[in-house]
């Protein structure tokens, strides 16, 4: 492959190590007017990447090791789009001396994200999530001068490692199962030609796809492996726990897909109950541990944790092309990640611009009477709060819909149809128990009496964050459709991928046990 | 007609009005709210050109061809792999002709605003508030009218009642106007659930909500799937949606909120609670008119509902002393007038008479408005008299509107009323009879406001400095008189309204088995038929201005004389039937006393219930508390003893 077959596949990737290169070296510059130019110099180089993913749009003939597809077009989307509003809710947090080293870090975070999407190898994979995790760890030391970030940074560290371990190992048992470490070969090589070729595959790859899902959840922070993020979350600062909740996240449920991909998303059952009870678990443990805090971030953290469990919902129902999303569980999902990126960043945003006596806002108690003085952060707050609800006029609303009613499309003969539709009864369930406390940050904020030591502090761009997410959140219910059929496309390419490997070792291996898939496939419809 | 025209006009008439609502609150950001009028004023007149235009494409294409239902864009999924609900616009000779009378009313009632929020040229508290919602106002009802599907129509629905409640209690800390304003959104909730119901029953029925499908649908006589369409059920769903048209249209027996809805500003009951929102109800009748014509008991209900609303509000505004309040239901009274045209199959005539009625009563609410502005804010008619010299203009242009109100010859409001009228006795001998009568009190009761307020001997209340408004006031009544007194002339000669509006409404005619054209009426009927009631009408309103003239300017002893002569009958009517008592002491105060127990009841009952239930996730908390202890080593230890139960489970399963 020609060098030039690498950079129009990794044109988006290269230009944030670029620009990331570049911030990092401005900020050992001595002049304080250049340093003063790092985070700008970061945005456009974010720009650049977002523009450069959209020129060169899909590479159907991409190197091997790599896979550029709808699904990595539109990742790349939402994280640069998402990473932009994270840039500017970061714009004025590092300290003069270290803005060079923290932007190249949020930079190289994006990078990774991006990078988890298109990669189609388990070595670049871990790779990539590596890339995701490791500038994460010293944003969280870099964002606060004090002993709690430090504690946070080395929970994270070590915590991290472990999950890292964990999932590197789980790869080796599939690289010895299927001895390659491509993910999804031509013609029906690698990992998918091996779950292929394997109607019932034994207990050494379901061993091994557990303790990679195992590695991931630790990402996407999902229950019994979220116990660091209260703590990490509380730890670092706001406009950085903006960027925690959301970028490792997206990595850990995009890996995940490109597993559960290679998978022909034909799981074996008892991985699928796995899922079913992480998922179970995950929604139950974060709702009604959110109820018992007070302090805002933990709740938020929490509040993270359950919405992981309600996006497993839309990966256990995987893709199903051309119904639209509340027939596609990937669409769903893919939609309700994007939407919870943005309320998620909205919120901490808000946060962010709020201090009580020189200190970052903390309590709930802090947010009280806030409407009567800062009318418009109120609302930033409970629009993004009410989105998190999944209340209408917002996002949020479309994306639990989405999601919980993609759990009741799965056609009745399918063996997981019912336990699917009693964990999206567990869902509503619980997005019942979430608007307790959602509501409570809601109606602090409008029914409270005054707490008359918050004031406002932050500059522009920080602002200009903040009421960008929340009207994100009433624009995206109004008009949901440019990221419903994105995501949409994305999962009607993993179908027609699925039907045309399957054909070929159909052609193969003359196999027509194959053919009593349980699973219904549907063909895609054109978009 | 260019589709894609169609497309951008509409997309522009939304959009911009919202876009001035959004500038004029950023504008107080910049500590410019004195000029907010100004993006309000781009904003809607910008939707009005475009409405305009959008007129002239439709009148300017094949008739066949003037119905262009637009998808912008799949909004959400239902599910099923085909059926998206879309954001659709409608555009046909209804919503174009509605779309240049809201947009047009709206621009001059925002130009009239811009003095009339002022006093002495300093702005009111809360002047750019007032043409942000004026501006999301237009953007809501040119939503309602555009919309291609029940969906949206709910929506914009909502959206005015939103703008209407939010402006009613413009004046939020006068305690009147926040009960008004209450009053008002609570009154259309009742509407506007049999409203909500009477969607979620069309689809339910259907299938979907689109009016292309749902309309074509019914044509056939096909029910969702192939079936035949359940007996009675278009009658259902027409009872449920008149509900809402009811409320918003402010009908017996749901009209109460709108008297009251005067404690808004004026500009905003001259537009809202006058000219434009008001008349949805009629718009939303006109257009579905396949569901209402399907059933012709239905039809004689909303025949009825429009006959006794119009009888019913005129002869409470004969007492009426509160200039506004006149006018108020004089509003409830016109707008019986349509519903009475719709009942008896003659939509094209109320929609007429909503267009010439929109010119003539923002007319009249604006002129009354400058009286109010003149006098201090003061609108009760006895405390002032004779003002027309000191009010020269605003007096000239009241008389125009007052004359189209009362029906006198060849202003526009003749033409409009007397064909409901005419209709109507076409239909049912008393149906035409009550119209006939209410027109008398109609010119009688808009004439006793004429000679109250601007004849006989100079009155002012002390300590008012009474002058003429400015030119920003006088200039919008100016083009409005205009239109009252000529408006009529896009009707008449030829009945061109019905036949351009043919496309949209001819399930009326249709279903009533006269079509257009076919026969005309000067034909069929001769010279008496057709200009006898004209005329007859035309005399009783001149008759009934000489009475008012008599009652009001030459004997003025004789109206006290009167009320002391039936002095309970005055007090009746004074009292406007006592229906607010009525209410409050048959709806309002049991559900008082029920919300009362049902309080009490949730206070003790289910919240007991409710922590009980709540106790679980919180017991649960509790538990799972102690695994979050803080120590890096006990994390740690979480994640692999997971990690070892989940291995055990899968392996072992």
């Amino acid at each position: 492959m020609t060098l030039q077959a690498y950079i129009s596949a990794l044109a988006p990737e290269i230009v944030l190590v670029i620009g990331a290169c570049i911030t990092l070296m401005m900020g050992v510059a001595k002049s304080s007017s250049i340093r003063a130019m790092i985070a700008p110099c970061a945005l456009a180089a974010l720009v650049l990447s977002l523009a450069s993913a959209a020129i060169v749009g899909i590479v159907t003939n991409a190197p091997p090791g790599l896979r550029v597809t709808q699904l990595s077009q539109y990742v790349r989307m939402i994280a640069l789009g998402v990473g932009a509003l994270v840039l500017l809710v970061n714009w004025h947090l590092p300290r003069d001396g270290e803005r060079g080293e923290f932007f190249s870090m949020i930079l190289f975070t994006l990078c990774g994200v991006c990078l988890t999407s298109v990669a189609n190898d388990l070595v670049l994979l871990f790779f990539a999530l590596e890339l995701v995790s490791v500038p994460t760890y010293v944003l969280v030391a870099l964002s606060r001068d004090d002993s709690r970030a430090s504690e946070a940074t080395v929970k994270y560290f070590f915590l991290g490692a472990l999950s890292a371990a964990l999932m590197a190992y789980g790869f080796s048992f599939l690289y010895g199962c299927a001895g390659s470490t491509t993910l999804i070969g031509p013609n029906g090589t690698g990992i998918v030609g091996y779950f292929l070729a394997n109607q019932s595959v034994g207990s050494f790859a379901v061993l091994g796809l557990l303790i990679s899902f195992v590695g991931l959840f630790f990402k996407i922070a999902a229950v019994p492996f979220h116990v660091y993020a209260p703590d990490v979350y509380e730890g670092a600062a706001s406009p950085v726990t903006g960027l925690l909740g959301f970028l490792p996240k997206l990595a850990g449920f995009v890996a995940i897909i490109q597993i559960m991909d290679a998978c022909n998303w034909h799981l074996p059952a008892s991985i699928s109950w796995m899922f079913w009870f992480v998922a179970a678990a995950t929604m139950t443990v974060g709702n009604v541990l959110a109820l018992l805090q007070t302090n805002v971030k933990r709740i938020l953290a929490y509040s993270s944790i359950s919405h992981t469990g309600y996006m497993m919902i839309g990966l256990l129902v995987g893709p199903g092309a051309g119904g639209g999303p509340m027939r596609d569980g990937v669409a769903a999902m893919l939609f309700y990640i994007g939407v919870y990126g943005l309320m998620n960043l909205g919120i901490f945003a808000v946060i962010s611009t709020l201090a009580v006596k020189d200190e970052p806002l903390e309590e709930l108690a802090d947010l009280s009477g806030l409407s009567r003085r800062h009318p418009g952060a109120a609302a930033a707050l409970a629009i993004c709060a009410f989105s998190l609800m999944g209340f209408p006029p917002t996002a949020g609303f479309l994306g639990k819909v989405y999601i919980f009613s993609s759990a009741f499309s799965l056609p009745a003969s399918h063996e997981f149809a019912q336990p699917l539709v009693v964990l999206a009864v567990i869902g509503v369930l619980n997005s019942a128990i979430g608007a307790v406390y959602y509501l409570r940050i809601a109606s602090a904020c409008y029914v409270g009496d005054d707490a008359p030591s918050t004031e406002r502090i932050g500059g522009s761009p920080l602002r200009v964050a903040a009421i960008v997410c929340s009207a994100a959140m009433l624009i995206l219910f109004i008009w949901p459709a440019g990221l419903v059929h994105r995501a949409g496309r994305a999962t009607a390419e993993m179908m027609m991928h699925q039907q045309q490997t399957r054909s070929v070792e159909l052609v193969r291996h003359e196999d027509v046990g194959l053919k009593a898939e349980s699973r219904q496939i549907k063909t895609p419809a054109a978009e | 007609m260019s589709e894609n025209n169609i497309h951008d006009c509409s997309m522009l008439i939304l959009l911009l009005p919202l876009l001035g609502a959004v500038v004029a609150i950023v504008l107080r950001q910049f500590r410019l709210g004195d000029h907010s009028h100004w993006p309000v004023i781009f904003g809607v007149g910008g939707a009005a050109f475009f409405a305009l235009n959008i007129l002239w494409m439709v009148l300017g294409a094949e008739v066949g061809q003037r119905s262009v239902q637009s998808v912008i864009y799949t909004w959400i999924s239902t599910g099923a792999a085909s059926s998206w609900f879309n954001f659709e616009f409608l555009v046909d000779p209804l919503s174009a002709m509605m779309l240049v009378t809201v947009t047009f009313v709206s621009t001059l009632v925002v130009i009239y605003a811009r003095d009339y929020m002022r006093h002495d040229d300093h702005p009111e508290r809360g002047y750019e508030r007032f043409f942000a919602f004026l501006a999301l106002f237009v953007f809501s009802m040119c939503t309602l009218v555009l919309a291609g599907n029940f969906l949206l129509l709910y929506m914009g629905w909502e959206l005015v009642g939103l703008c209407s409640y939010l402006l009613i209690g413009f004046y939020y800390n006068k305690p009147s106007a926040a009960a008004a304003a209450k009053k008002a959104f609570l009154v259309n909730r009742i509407g506007d659930f049999g409203f909500g119901l009477g969607i979620l029953l069309i689809y339910w029925t259907f299938g979907c909500l689109d009016y292309a499908s749902v309309f074509h649908m019914i044509e056939e006589g096909v029910a969702a799937g192939g079936q035949a369409l359940p007996e009675g059920r278009l009658a259902m769903i027409a009872l449920l949606l008149l509900c809402g048209a009811v409320g918003k249209s402010a009908q017996l027996p749901l009209y109460v909120w709108l008297p009251d809805a005067m404690e808004g500003p004026t500009p905003v009951s001259a537009l809202i609670h006058a000219a434009t929102m008001v008349t949805a109800g009629v718009y939303m009748v006109a257009r579905c008119g396949a569901i209402f014509t399907a059933s012709p008991a239905v039809m004689t209900v909303v025949a009825i509902i429009g006959a006794a609303t119009a009888l019913f509000a005129a002869t409470i505004a004969l007492v009426q002393n509160d200039m506004k309040r006149v006018l108020a239901y004089s509003t409830v009274s016109q707008l019986g007038y349509m519903f009475l045209g719709l009942g008896v199959y003659a939509a094209g005539s109320a929609v007429f008479h909503l267009f010439t009625h929109a010119f003539f009563k923002a007319l009249l609410f604006l002129s009354a408005g400058s009286v109010m502005h003149a006098m201090g804010g003061i609108i009760d008619m006895r405390k002032f008299g004779g003002l027309r010299k000191v009010l020269p203009w605003t007096y000239r242009f009241c008389l125009l509107g007052a004359l189209a109100l009362a029906g006198f010859p060849f202003f526009s409001g003749f033409f409009s009323k007397d064909e409901i009228i005419h209709h109507a006795f076409n239909q049912n001998f008393w149906l035409g009879m009550v119209g006939s009568v209410t027109a008398v009190m109609t010119a009688f009761y808009t004439f006793r406001m004429i000679f109250m307020t601007f004849h006989g001997p100079e009155r002012i209340p002390e300590g008012v400095h009474a002058h003429e408004s400015g030119k920003w006031i006088l200039f919008p009544l100016g083009v409005l008189s205009i239109g009252a007194v000529f408006a009529g002339l896009v009707q008449v000669p030829g009945e061109k309204v019905n036949h351009f509006l043919e496309p949209a409404i001819h399930q009326f005619h249709a279903a009533h088995g006269l079509l257009l054209g076919a026969a005309g009426h000067a034909v069929a009927h001769g010279f008496w038929a057709e200009y006898g009631l004209m005329i007859i009408s035309g005399g009783l309103a001149i008759l009934a201005i000489g009475v008012a003239y008599l009652l009001h300017v030459r004997w003025e002893w004789l109206p006290g004389l009167l009320a002391d002569v039936a002095p309970k009958t005055h007090r009746v009517l004074y009292n406007k039937y006592y229906v607010d008592e009525a209410y409050d002491a048959a709806v309002v105060k049991p559900l008082r006393k029920s919300g009362r127990i049902c309080f009490g009841i949730d206070q003790y009952f289910v919240d007991g219930l409710v922590f009980m239930v709540t106790a679980v996730p919180r017991l649960l908390g509790a538990m799972l508390r102690s695994l979050q202890g803080g120590a890096m080593q006990s994390y740690g230890l979480t994640m692999v003893t997971g990690l070892a139960i989940i291995v055990l489970l899968v392996l072992l399963a």
